[in-house]
């Protein structure tokens, strides 16, 4: 029982990221409808930002928040100079610098930080050996609980935002029908830019919880975070929040549990492989989601 | 106004052609004759490229499927040649055939989803595939086959064929041109089947794909079968490709340039800057690509001209960069690549009717 | 009376293909002005125009300004609302919601407007959280209607509300138009093909065609006139 609630508990952990990353993917597609291949990058990107002004002895919180707030000024500048004059032209334009984009951030990192960097980056939260707390058997470290809180924390406050707020409503307002959103007055291109821009802070603050895991940042710290939050936003539906929330952090359960059990198939190694399956079997059988509406487009 | 009319087949027009062939023939003969061995290197580097963007091109450019998950079909092609040359014995052709096949039903399967839903979210399908490709080839459980992380190595032509007018083939040098002609078939090989579906009823049919689905449709054309088989061949190709690396590097393993999401990243970027849908663009992107990273790596090495000065900070060779500007700003200017830019401004100068 | 809108040479179009050939109507203060025109005229492009949903050269004077320069969140703010032709509501949204963003443009506070809205639309009350997109055609309209007067405009541009509509949801769709205009003094822009009960309620009536006004009057010249009778009234 108690390998369950460790293999439970480190799921919900690292599927907590996932859905953070997973928000971010949807918070852009349901303003823009676009897929934004960068994501992962831009968090990576941040994170280094992030790692370098705690070099620089910024305390790491301070840290985070800085590299939050470049993210939100770097996304929104990313929508209205990059994306935004060739999303007019198709959507695979939009794919296509988001592309160089993807290169474009991998590689300055690179050639920034060294090829390959390998830089110690410290965890938001204490993280010694013995920093964890033994609940049903399992070892709950206070780091994986931090993850936890902070993604469910900010989710809730993604919620507010868009359920409670004047600008959350134009958001939601541009997402269902641009065209008449400008007819009542919301500045569409603002409430686009402020998405990709909230997309891009969510996604630094991820990445420097993902990088205080492992202990280092590198160029591809968010490869195979991006391919599970896609798993999550496709499981999801990717028009929906609550979707991905919960596709998130079912998949971060799911292939815990699965490399848990099956060491020798699975493991550390094929843990990817579920989420291939994942968005396989999806996109097979029911293309939206478990919790979408019938957006994404059908043959 | 153009300069110069010419009409369509006349005897003009058929001489301009005939130069062109002529131009292609001249450089492809220069190449192994007259340039050194490192660059007669690069170039096979690049026509290996182009297999890998036309191939690419054909699904992209063409079906308006987008993937970026092609960097696996190298691999296949790859792990094929390195696998079935080294531990079985068989013989460079044969393995590369084999990989052609079996990335070919490898890339039927990932293109399965396309039935059911549009370009963008195919384009998931494949990242997967490119993450998982070379996690998979480090799997313990297929150790036996692949050597994990350490990969494969030592996969050489044991004896190179001595061939007509190029006699026998010895050395560092011969063998160098040897992967060039080598790969200068391969090329020809793929830019005939890829004009061959392009021409074809189903090639047509492609392009009414990506342009119009319904329109498609009412062609009687079956989308789905027609894009997954697209898919199949495309990723057969790009397999050759990897044959071909492995064939001319003589190793592989699983984080190899071109076996990882980077890897499909690159075959994009020279599609793209090439110029999409066109057989052409390819070709020249291969060639741009490798010029600009031969070039911007002697430049930020020795420090020298504007891109030493430029990327003096830089702590690996600045050439991801500058490609990735290079490709977002051929989406402001000249979305059609250079290809299509120097085509449009061609059209300035004489227009064929 | 005091003009509310006036465009001149108002010209719009796709692309390169030009769909209003230079424009010329006018609103007065509390006006109802109906522009009948066939199918593909251009009355949607030129209420697009007007709004700012779409690239337009020409003058288009707002209460004397020229807001033709504007784009589409502005030109609201100023004052103008448009009903979209096909109702153009948030289907994701909620009733309410939709009355909310409706008034996004308004920096005051907006819950006694919602309840006046129930008070015109009880049947929009009942609905009140239920997504607009399960809402019948006659319901979307007087949403988007009512959504609409949501950033108290002092003019309505209204296209084509009786499309996909029954006669009698029509009729008492109108009848709410024309007691606002009276009550209020609400100025209306109204465009529609079918014109039977749009003339009952016009002050005044503009035709175009192929992109140009061909003709003005009153309703009753419209009325009698044959030729327009057989093209627009179907009788
Ligand atoms: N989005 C569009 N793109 C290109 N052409 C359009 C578009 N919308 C309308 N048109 C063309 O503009 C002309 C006028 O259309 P519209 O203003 O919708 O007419 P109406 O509303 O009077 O029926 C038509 O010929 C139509 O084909
Ligand atoms: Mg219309």
């Amino acid at each position: 029982m108690s390998r369950f609630f460790q293999y439970l508990f480190d799921g919900l952990s690292s599927g907590a990221i996932y859905s953070l990353l997973a928000l971010c993917l949807v918070v852009v597609y349901r303003g823009t409808g676009y897929l934004n291949f960068a994501q992962g990058e831009m968090s990576m990107f941040c994170t280094f930002l992030v790692w370098k002004l705690n070099d620089w002895g910024m305390p790491l919180w301070l840290a985070a928040i800085s590299g939050m707030l470049i993210g939100y000024l770097g996304g929104a500048t990313v929508e209205t100079t990059l994306i935004r004059p060739v999303a007019k032209r198709s959507q695979f334009a939009v794919f296509v610098v988001a592309i160089g984009l993807f290169l474009g951030l991998n590689s300055l990192a690179g050639a920034i930080w060294g090829a390959p960097p390998q830089e110690t980056m410290p965890s938001l939260f204490p993280n010694e050996p013995d920093d964890f707390q033994r609940i049903f058997g399992a070892s709950w470290r206070y780091q994986s609980i931090g993850i936890l809180i902070v993604g469910l924390v900010v989710t809730g406050l993604l919620f507010a935002l868009f359920n409670k707020t004047r600008f959350g409503l134009a958001m939601r307002a541009v997402a269902s029908n641009a065209d008449s959103a400008r007819l009542v007055g919301v500045n569409t291109g603002r409430v686009l830019a402020a998405s990709w821009g909230l997309a891009a802070a969510i996604g630094a603050l991820a990445g420097t919880m993902v990088a205080g895991t492992t202990g280092e940042v590198v160029p591809g710290l968010m490869f195979s975070y991006f391919v599970y939050a896609s798993a999550a936003a496709t499981l999801g539906g990717f028009d929906s929040l609550g979707g991905a929330v919960i596709a998130g952090l079912t998949i971060g359960v799911v292939e815990n549990m699965a490399a848990g059990y099956a060491p020798k198939w699975i493991g550390q190694e094929m843990r990817l492989g579920v989420a291939l399956l994942i968005i396989l079997g999806v996109l097979l059988i029911k293309p939206t989601g478990l919790f979408g509406e019938q957006k994404v487009s059908r043959v | 106004m153009a300069l110069v009319t010419i009409k369509r087949n006349s005897p003009q027009h058929i001489a301009v052609r005939v130069l062109g062939v002529l131009l292609v023939v001249i450089a492809v003969l220069w190449v192994p004759t007259k340039m050194t061995t490192g660059n007669i290197d690069s170039m096979t580097n690049a026509l290996a490229l182009v297999i890998a963007a036309s191939a690419l091109n054909l699904v992209i450019g063409y079906t308006g499927l987008i993937s970026i998950g092609h960097s696996a079909f190298f691999g296949i092609g790859s792990y094929a040649t390195g696998v079935l040359v080294s531990k079985y014995g068989w013989g460079h052709g044969w393995s590369m055939i084999f990989g052609a096949l079996l990335a070919f039903v490898f890339g039927f399967i990932v293109a399965l989803p396309a039935l059911r839903i549009k370009g963008i979210y195919l384009a998931l399908v494949t990242l997967a595939v490119a993450v998982l490709f070379p996690t998979m080839m480090k799997w313990p459980k297929l150790e036996w086959l692949t050597n994990g992380a350490r990969g494969i190595s030592g996969i050489r032509y044991e004896e190179l064929p001595s061939l007509p007018f190029l006699g026998e083939l010895k050395g560092r040098d011969d063998r160098t041109v040897f992967f060039y002609w080598y790969a200068i078939m391969l090329v020809i090989i793929t830019v005939l089947v890829c004009r061959g579906i392009v021409k074809s009823r189903m090639g047509r049919a492609l392009i009414a794909i990506r342009d119009n689905e319904i329109g498609a449709e009412v062609m009687g054309v079956n989308l789905a079968t027609t894009k997954t088989l697209v898919f199949g061949v495309s990723a057969a190709l790009t397999s050759l490709a990897g044959s071909l690396s492995v064939a001319r590097t003589g190793v592989v393993t699983a984080d190899g340039a071109n076996l990882t999401l980077i890897g499909s990243i690159v075959f994009l970027v020279v599609m793209v800057v090439g110029g999409a849908a066109t057989i052409t663009g390819p070709i020249i992107g291969a060639l741009v690509y490798v010029w600009v990273d031969n070039y911007t790596r002697t430049a930020s090495a020795s420090g020298e001209g504007l891109i030493g000065w430029l990327f003096d900070w830089s702590a690996v060779s600045p050439a991801s960069i500058i490609l990735s500007v290079a490709l977002i700003v051929l989406m402001f200017v000249a979305p059609d690549g250079v290809f299509g830019l120097v085509r449009r401004l061609a059209r300035r100068v004489v227009v064929i009717k | 009376m005091s003009e509310i809108l006036r465009t001149h040479d108002l010209r719009a179009g796709y692309g390169l293909i030009e769909v209003l050939h230079g424009v010329n109507i006018n609103v007065d203060a509390g006006e109802i002005v109906v522009v009948l025109g066939a199918n593909g005229a251009g009355k949607t492009t030129m209420m697009r125009a007007i709004s700012g949903m779409i690239p337009r050269t020409g003058v288009v004077d707002f209460l004397a300004d020229d807001i033709a320069h504007l784009s589409a969140h502005k030109v609201t703010a100023r004052g103008i609302a448009h009903v979209p032709q096909g109702r153009g509501t948030f289907p994701e949204l909620t009733v309410e919601e939709n009355l909310r963003i409706g008034a996004h443009s308004r920096r005051d506070s907006f819950a006694a407007d919602i309840d006046y809205w129930y008070g015109v639309f009880p049947r929009l009350q009942e609905r009140r959280l239920q997504r607009a997109g399960s809402l019948s055609g006659g319901e979307q309209q007087m949403l988007a209607i009512a959504r609409a007067l949501m950033s108290r405009p002092k003019l309505l541009l209204c296209d084509e509300p009786s499309l996909g509509l029954a006669p009698l949801v029509t009729r008492e769709l109108f009848e709410v138009l024309q007691r606002l205009n009276s009550e209020t003094g609400l100025s209306v822009l109204l465009v529609e093909q079918n014109a039977n009960l749009a003339l009952e309620i016009a002050s005044r009536v503009y035709l175009l065609e192929t992109g140009e006004i061909v003709s003005s009057g009153t309703p009753d010249e419209y009325m009698n006139n044959d030729a327009v009778r057989k093209s627009y009234l179907g009788h």
